[in-house]
């Protein structure tokens, strides 16, 4: 009899230990496109789960992230607006101070091999980072926001749902933003669509994607419209910003004055263009590469020659770039604020 | 078939939770020469500069240890230690056996780390030792005050690190222990006798300053 009863204890105690290992999430995948890369992303050190992207997301729009709890990520990086902030040059912070440069957009970043400007980040998982604890943004520090978090009981739920343990760390709450993060894809524009044959260019725009075939997609690289590269593209350095990109993180004079290619997804709505936001509209950005390049050292090499399109060609390129914009995405309820 | 899976269970159970007394431990002792070194008190280095130091935090990482019969011991974690926390100063490393012939240890967190994403434990970027405008963990993280300084109040600040090439700040130490305590000593008189503080205060970036002060570091540990 005794026997019976301890095998009991045992079974259950290890029927218990078990419940709490495979605790349910709902696993959760992003759309790869056909014919698209493999993402860089590595997943399986951070598998997606429905309760951990909501926790994610609920993260990126609470302002509990930064040190007065006035700034979300939200604040500077706008869904409808391609995720970055519109009609700022320069992003602005906390306490209304202002940055350095104007604010990327967030898309398709599970394809991305570095991140910011100047590439000094090398891991999704570890982004956010910089935006918290940067003085002129969000001016917190994580271990602070990890006691913030710890003393919400709804956070605390919502960490265990995800994650299987109410005691919140900085690797949990990284990952559950990068899960957000990363789950905003977009592949869905009429460009998107020509590609899977599923609708025509207009005659405009057909030249103008023939025009940029012809002088974009060296480092614009076809579908995610980037080549996750670094190039000087002939801006002129701003004299007070002084700013000297990714040798700022390389310390290697060849990387003087380069900065991160940008996708161009969406960017009929992601002005004002530029690292540093110079360019209000796309006409500006055009007429620059056809005529505003200023040679130096670190130019990129493709930029030599001027492209010298006529102001109808000029009128195309425009017309093609935005068929570049994806409705879907932009107002995806899912990647809303939480109500 | 019962008191077998039953004993099992115990000893499962005694190696999860027992501690063994005859367990090794690494004991970090952090001294000014002959002193131990207590925070926020004065010091005064060879190059004269008066100086109290409000934090020291490092890695130690890749702990190996040889014994006499070539047999090794090894141990990938990274160890978080930090002059605040009494426990950090003690690492656990394993069962107290054999004589051991050196001691091997790296200073910091090896590139690997610095390029995995967010990571647990004593790795956990909430720990103050991950830059965040620039990825990569600091190695060593060294602050305090100096009249010498010519720095908002008086501060001076070492972040010391970086893990790629040419200014990969990761440092390895091999010691020699010639008792069976593994008592390692940290003097940072070693450190601050190569600088001078009016000169060199604010070093936060990879680079060659940074790379200096990891050479430098190394000067600082020794056994008993």
């Amino acid at each position: 009899m005794r026997s019976y009863i301890t095998y009991f204890l045992i079974g259950t105690g290890f029927l218990v230990l078990v419940g709490f290992i495979t605790k349910t999430t709902t696993p959760k995948y992003i759309d790869i496109p056909k014919n698209w890369p493999k993402p860089v992303y590595d997943f399986k050190n951070n598998p997606l789960t429905e309760e951990g992207f909501l926790l994610g997301r609920k993260l990126f729009y609470d302002p509990i992230l930064s040190k007065d709890n006035t700034i979300s990520c939200a604040s500077c990086h706008l869904q409808a607006t391609g995720f970055t902030h519109v009609d700022h040059d320069l992003s602005h912070g906390i306490e209304g101070k202002i940055g350095t440069r104007n604010s990327l957009t967030i898309q398709n970043l599970a394809w991305s091999k570095t991140f910011m400007w100047d590439g000094g980040v090398n891991h999704l998982d570890v982004q956010a980072l910089a935006p918290i604890t940067s003085e002129v943004e969000m001016n917190e520090t994580l271990e602070n926001v990890i006691i913030k978090l710890q003393h919400s009981e709804k956070y605390q739920e919502l960490f265990y749902r995800a994650f299987g343990t109410k005691k919140i760390t900085g690797q949990y709450t990284l990952k559950a933003i990068t899960q957000f993060i990363v789950s905003l894809t977009t592949s869905n524009s009429k460009y998107d669509k020509v590609i899977r044959k599923e609708e025509k260019f207009t005659e405009m725009e057909q030249k103008g994607y023939d025009i940029f075939k012809q002088y974009c997609t060296s480092c614009h690289k076809e579908p995610l419209l980037t080549n996750n590269g670094f190039k000087n593209n002939g801006l002129p350095i701003d004299k007070d910003l002084k700013d000297i990109g990714r040798m700022k993180i390389t310390q290697n004079s060849r990387d003087s004055l380069l900065f991160k290619v940008p996708t161009l997804r969406n960017i009929e709505f992601t002005f004002p263009y530029m690292h540093d936001g110079r360019f209000k509209t796309l006409n500006e950005v055009v007429k620059h590469y056809n005529s505003g390049v200023m040679k130096s050292s670190t130019l990129s090499k493709e930029l030599l020659i001027p492209m010298n399109l006529s102001d109808n060609q000029r009128t195309e390129l425009v017309s093609f770039l935005k068929t570049l914009s994806d409705k879907d995405f932009l107002f995806n309820q899912k990647y809303s604020y939480p109500k | 078939m019962k008191t077998k899976f039953l004993i099992i269970c115990l000893l499962l159970i005694n190696s999860f939770f027992g501690q063994n007394s005859d367990s090794l431990a690494l004991s970090v002792k952090v001294k000014w020469n002959n002193m131990p070194l207590i925070i926020d008190s004065e010091y005064i280095s060879k190059n004269n500069d008066t100086l109290k130091i409000s934090q020291l935090s490092f890695y130690l990482s890749n702990i190996k240890l040889v014994f006499d019969d070539e047999s090794v011991f090894k141990d990938n974690k990274s160890h978080l230690v930090q002059l605040k926390d009494l426990n950090s100063l003690n690492i656990p490393i394993c069962k107290k056996n054999k004589k051991i012939k050196t001691i091997t240890f790296s200073i910091g967190v090896d590139s690997l780390a610095s390029v995995s994403g967010a990571l647990a434990g004593h790795l956990d970027p909430s720990k103050g030792m991950y830059w965040t405008w620039q990825s990569g963990y600091i190695n060593m993280k060294i602050e305090g005050i100096s009249s010498s300084c010519k720095t908002r109040k008086n501060g001076f600040y070492f972040h010391i690190g970086g893990y790629l090439a040419p200014n990969y700040a990761l440092k390895n130490v091999t010691l020699y222990p010639k008792s069976e305590n593994l008592e390692l000593e940290m003097n940072l008189a070693k450190l601050f006798d190569n600088l001078l503080l009016s000169e060199t205060n604010s070093v936060m970036i990879p680079g060659i300053k940074a790379m200096e002060l990891a050479n430098y570091s190394v000067k600082m540990f020794t056994i008993k």
